[in-house]
């Protein structure tokens, strides 16, 4: 888009990744050079680590291949929306495999050391102070993947080309991490590894206005909310003696609640209720059909997913 | 003819769903409500059925 103004250019050598501090409104464009290459992807909350993207919830809310219009979000208990996919020439990325390590490499093809996501990031990550134990599982941009009948996770080749690219714009101050994929030995990048260009850019408006509105709710919680806030720093765990469990909306109690149902409704319920799972249990089965009722009417988004308000 | 009855067990979560879906107006109690979801959701499991291609 023109009128943006760079701020930084990178090129991540094969191999290789680069932590960044991406501020809130600053766009991070990731770039193919050759065409081919898969590029693995963390973030942080630059001012709490703690606070990092997390690809189960970004799957649950966008599927399992996030593109344009889709955001990263960070894990429960903050869940709050990290950076928005602005662009994405290709609409391949991944968030169901984890990272390659060097166990894979070690395991399946013998390597006593191989290029790896993991130790990539970690290495990268390594220049804000971070361990190999903060890297988390990655966004995998330009990956192909998909699920096969049985359920299991496939990859194979992609069809990317020079100039194709994913914009990243930061919806707060983050420590943005992309690697080059260290797989040479997988169809991941194509059977090689090749550099990848990074631009960081200010966005414009007109960047800025693309970004749908994401709720604000009370259960988004941050330190300040933790009953222990205080970020563990030694190794071992040990029982603290004055634990008192606090689990929310406990105990659980149950009351019944008893319905009339007249000839007709026994006649609709005996036609829809699900026996195969609740056998004579009639109860249960007309407690599921009044919430399956609710979620139909009522979710405004799958799986729980918070809804993306409208601007 | 008599009614059947059925005794759902709720918790109080569930409860607390379906009386702040009560008090939106969609019904005016917990036993209507639970009703009126039987006769929607069997309703629109028909409609589904009736969309399906003869085979």
């Amino acid at each position: 888009m023109s009128g943006r103004q760079t701020i930084a250019e990178y090129v991540l050598e094969p191999g290789t990744g680069k932590a960044i501090e991406l501020l809130k409104g600053q766009i991070l464009r990731i770039e193919q050079v050759e065409g081919g290459q898969c590029a693995d992807f963390n973030a942080f909350n630059l001012h709490d680590y703690k606070e990092f993207m997390h690809c189960g919830r970004t799957r649950t809310v966008h599927g399992f291949h996030p593109t344009t219009g889709t955001f990263m979000w960070s894990a429960p208990p903050r869940e709050r929306a990290m950076l928005y996919i602005l662009k994405d020439t290709v609409g391949r990325n991944d968030v169901l495999f984890p990272r390659c390590s060097a166990y894979v490499y070690e395991a399946a093809y013998g390597f006593a050391v191989h290029t790896n996501c993991h130790d990539i990031q970690a290495e990268a990550q390594r220049e804000y102070g971070l361990t190999p134990d903060d890297v988390h599982d990655s966004f995998n941009l330009f990956m192909c993947t998909g699920v096969d009948a049985d359920g299991h996770a496939f990859m194979t080749r992609q069809t990317t080309k020079p100039g194709d690219h994913v914009d990243l714009l930061a919806l707060m101050d983050v420590l943005a991490v992309p690697n080059v994929c260290g797989a040479d030995v997988m169809k991941t990048s194509n059977f090689a590894l090749k550099p990848l260009k990074l631009t960081v850019f200010a966005a414009t408006d007109a960047d800025l206005a693309q970004v749908p509105k994401t709720p604000t709710l009370a259960s988004q919680r941050s330190p300040k909310d933790f009953r222990n806030a205080a970020i563990k720093s030694d190794r071992p765990l040990r029982r603290d003696p004055a634990y008192k469990p606090e689990f929310p909306n406990t105990p659980i109690v149950v009351t019944e609640l008893a319905v009339a149902l007249d000839a007709e409704e026994v006649a609709m319920f005996n036609a829809v209720k699900r026996s195969d799972i609740y056998g004579d249990d009639d109860a249960a089965a007309l407690r599921d059909l009044l919430f399956s009722w609710w979620e139909e009417r009522f979710l405004q988004a799958h799986a729980g997913a918070p809804a993306i308000e409208s601007t | 003819m008599t009614d059947t009855l059925v005794t759902l067990k709720l918790n109080q979560q569930q409860l607390e769903l379906m009386d702040r879906t009560i008090a939106q107006g969609v019904a005016p109690d917990r036993v209507s409500l639970v009703r009126l979801a039987l006769r929607e959701y069997a309703a629109a499991r028909k409609a589904e059925a009736g969309k399906e291609p003869a085979r």
